[in-house]
C-alpha cells in the first residue's frame, strides 16, 4: 500500500483536468496506424478471422449457434466503434442518431467506410408489409468472406455473421436494440456477378417502431 | 555444357554400360575419366536412374499417349536426357541444367557407335549380360571422342 | 489450309492441368483445363501417379552427380581443397528434385512449396512463361485455400472461390 502512496498523489496532482493538446485532438481522434492510408494488410487479417472462425466453430452444435459466436465476437466492436466514430465526428454533428434513417446511414458510411474503406453498396427497406421492422444493408463482397469458401454442407453459414454481430453492437449502443442477421444471396438472381453477395437483414425490436412512431407525429 | 554421365540398359533393364566424366573433384575415387563401376554407389545409382525413368516413361505414356516420349527432366543440379529405341534399348544422359536437349546427341550414339561397334561386331553377344560385348575399344574410344568433342 | 493452321495457334499456347500433392504423396486437387491435351484418366489413376511421382521426385533429388554421398567424402574433399573451411559453416541449398519434366507432347513443370506441397502443372511444350503462371497458382492457393477456415491442412481441396479463380486466371492464358 505504501508504494501507492506518491503515485495517487501524483496522477492526483494531474487530475486538474484532462490535458487536452491545443488544437483539440487526441488520440482517440486518428488511428494508431499513422501511415497515409491507415490501412492494415488483408492478409493478416485474413488469417486472423480464420482462426476465429476456427475458434468459434469448436464445441458447436450446429450452424446457428455457429452463426450466433461469431454474431457476439462483433458485438463488443460495434459498440465501442459508436463512441470512437462520434467522438471523430466536428462537434457540431457529434450526437448519436436518434432516427431509424440516421442510424442506418451511419452504419452504412461512417461505420463501413472505417471498417472496410468504402460505403456499403445499399440500403433496403423490406418491402413486406408484414414486417415492416426489417432493414436491409446490402454488402456485394463483403471484405470479412473475401478468401472464404463454404463448404456445401455447411451452405446456410455465412461468416459475415461477425460484420452482422458489429452491426447489432451499434444499434444497441444507439438504444435501437435489434436482431442482426447475414444472409448470402449471391448467385441467385443477379447471377454470378456478386457470388458473395449479402444481405445484412436487421430487425429492430417492437418498442424502437414505437418510439419511432411517436417522434414521427411529434 | 558438361556431360556428366551416361547410362545404357538393355530390355531386360539391367545397366549394360556406364561412363562418367565428372571433374576430378567431384569424383570421389579420384580418378579422371573412370568408368564408374570404380566408383562405390554406381551400381545403386544405375538402379535408381532406371527406376525413376521407368517410372516417368509410363506416367508420360498414361497422361500423353503411347506415342508419347518422355524426353528430359531437369532439377536445380542436373538434367538427365533419355531416348529409347525401337528395340527398348534405353539410353540416359545426365548433363548439366544448361544444356540443351540431347535427344539428337543420343541417337547419334545410338546409330554411329551403337550399332556400328556393338551391333555389327561380329563378336560381340546378342544378350550383353553383365555389360558382354559392349565395353569393345572400339565403342569406348568413339564415345569418349564423341562426348570430348560436344563439350 | 487456314482452319489447320488457326488450330495450331490455339493449342500452341495452353495450360492443360494441375494437380496439387501433398507433403505425403497424396492427391489433393486435380483438375484438367483443357481437353485433348492429355489423356483422360480416371481418378485413382491420379491418385497412383500422385504417390508415383512424390516417390521419384525423392529419387531425383538423390541422383543428383555433383554430390560427394559420404561425409568421409566430404572430409576428404574439404582438406584437400583451400578455403573449404569456411564454406563448410555454411548449409549448402538442399538438391531440388525433379523441376521440368519435358515429353514429345507436353511440359510438366514442377514447384515444391517450403512445406512440401508439389504443384504440377501440365501444359504445352511452347507455352511460355509457365513460372510466372506457377507463381500465380501459388499465390491463389495461398488466398482462397490457405486463408480459408473451413480447410484442414493435408486434406483433398474443396475451395468454392479457388476453382473458380483458377479456371478465370487460366482460361484467360489459354485464350489469350
Amino acid at each position: 500500500m505504501a508504494h501507492l502512496g506518491p503515485g495517487k498523489a501524483a496522477s492526483s496532482k494531474e487530475q486538474t483536468g484532462l490535458r487536452y493538446p491545443s488544437n483539440g485532438k487526441t488520440i482517440y481522434h486518428r488511428p494508431l496506424n499513422r501511415t497515409k492510408t491507415a490501412e492494415l494488410s488483408q492478409s493478416s487479417f485474413a488469417y486472423l478471422f480464420s482462426e476465429m472462425v476456427s475458434y468459434a466453430q469448436r464445441r458447436v452444435t450446429g450452424i446457428q449457434e455457429l452463426e450466433k459466436r461469431l454474431n457476439l465476437q462483433g458485438h463488443p466492436i460495434g459498440l465501442k466503434l459508436l463512441d470512437l466514430l462520434l467522438t471523430r465526428e466536428p462537434p457540431r454533428s457529434q450526437t448519436r442518431p436518434l432516427t431509424i434513417i440516421a442510424l442506418l446511414h451511419f452504419i452504412k458510411i461512417n461505420l463501413w467506410t472505417h471498417l472496410f474503406g468504402r460505403q456499403a453498396d445499399r440500403l433496403e427497406k423490406s418491402s413486406n408489409p408484414d414486417t415492416p421492422d426489417e432493414y436491409m444493408i446490402i454488402d456485394n463482397e463483403p471484405l470479412v468472406n473475401a478468401y472464404i469458401s463454404v463448404p456445401r454442407e455447411m451452405s446456410q453459414l455465412n461468416c459475415a455473421a461477425f460484420v452482422a454481430g458489429i452491426i447489432e453492437g451499434v444499434c444497441d449502443g444507439a438504444m435501437f436494440p435489434a436482431r442482426v442477421t447475414a444472409h448470402s444471396v449471391g448467385g441467385k438472381e443477379e447471377g454470378e456477378m456478386w457470388p458473395g453477395k449479402t444481405v445484412f437483414l436487421v430487425k429492430f425490436q417492437p418498442e424502437v417502431l414505437e418510439r419511432e412512431a411517436l417522434i414521427g407525429k411529434g | 555444357m558438361v556431360v556428366y554421365s551416361f547410362y545404357i540398359f538393355d530390355r531386360h533393364t539391367e545397366c549394360i554400360y556406364s561412363k562418367s566424366w565428372l571433374p576430378p573433384a567431384h569424383d570421389p575415387t579420384g580418378a579422371p575419366n573412370s568408368v564408374t563401376a570404380a566408383r562405390p554407389s554406381s551400381s545403386d545409382d544405375a538402379k535408381l536412374i532406371f527406376g525413376t525413368v521407368f517410372s516417368l516413361r509410363n506416367m508420360v505414356r498414361k497422361l500423353g499417349g503411347d506415342d508419347d516420349a518422355f524426353v528430359s527432366y531437369r532439377t536445380a543440379q542436373y538434367k538427365l536426357h533419355f531416348y529409347e529405341t525401337a528395340s527398348n534399348l534405353r539410353l540416359v544422359m545426365l548433363t548439366d541444367t544448361a544444356t540443351l536437349s540431347m535427344r539428337n546427341v543420343l541417337h547419334q550414339i545410338y546409330i554411329n557407335l551403337w550399332v556400328e561397334y556393338v551391333v555389327k561386331n561380329p563378336l560381340s553377344p546378342v544378350e550383353h549380360k553383365g555389360g558382354a560385348g559392349v565395353r569393345n575399344e572400339l565403342f569406348e574410344l568413339g564415345l569418349d571422342q564423341f562426348i570430348r568433342g560436344l563439350m | 489450309m487456314r482452319l489447320p493452321s488457326f488450330e495450331l495457334y490455339i493449342t500452341t499456347r495452353t495450360v492443360f492441368a494441375l494437380i496439387i500433392i501433398n507433403k505425403a504423396g497424396g492427391l489433393i486437387y486435380n483438375r484438367t483445363f483443357h481437353d485433348g491435351g492429355l489423356n483422360k484418366i480416371s481418378t485413382n489413376d491420379y491418385l497412383v501417379l500422385a504417390g508415383t511421382f512424390h516417390g521419384v521426385h525423392a529419387i531425383t533429388a538423390r541422383l543428383n552427380p555433383l554430390q560427394p554421398r559420404t561425409t568421409t567424402n566430404r572430409a576428404s574433399l574439404s582438406s584437400t581443397t583451400t578455403g573449404a573451411g569456411a564454406g563448410d559453416l555454411v548449409r549448402p541449398e538442399p538438391p531440388s528434385g525433379l523441376e521440368v519434366l519435358e515429353t514429345e507432347n507436353f511440359r510438366m513443370q514442377c514447384f515444391t512449396t517450403l512445406t512440401g506441397i508439389k504443384f504440377l502443372l501440365f501444359a504445352d511444350t511452347t507455352q511460355a512463361n509457365v513460372d510466372l503462371t506457377m507463381r500465380r497458382v501459388y499465390d491463389l492457393y495461398t488466398d482462397y485455400v490457405m486463408k480459408n477456415p473451413f480447410y484442414q491442412l493435408e486434406m483433398p481441396v474443396r475451395c468454392d472461390m479457388f476453382d473458380r479463380r483458377l479456371g478465370s486466371y487460366i482460361r484467360e492464358i489459354n485464350n489469350r
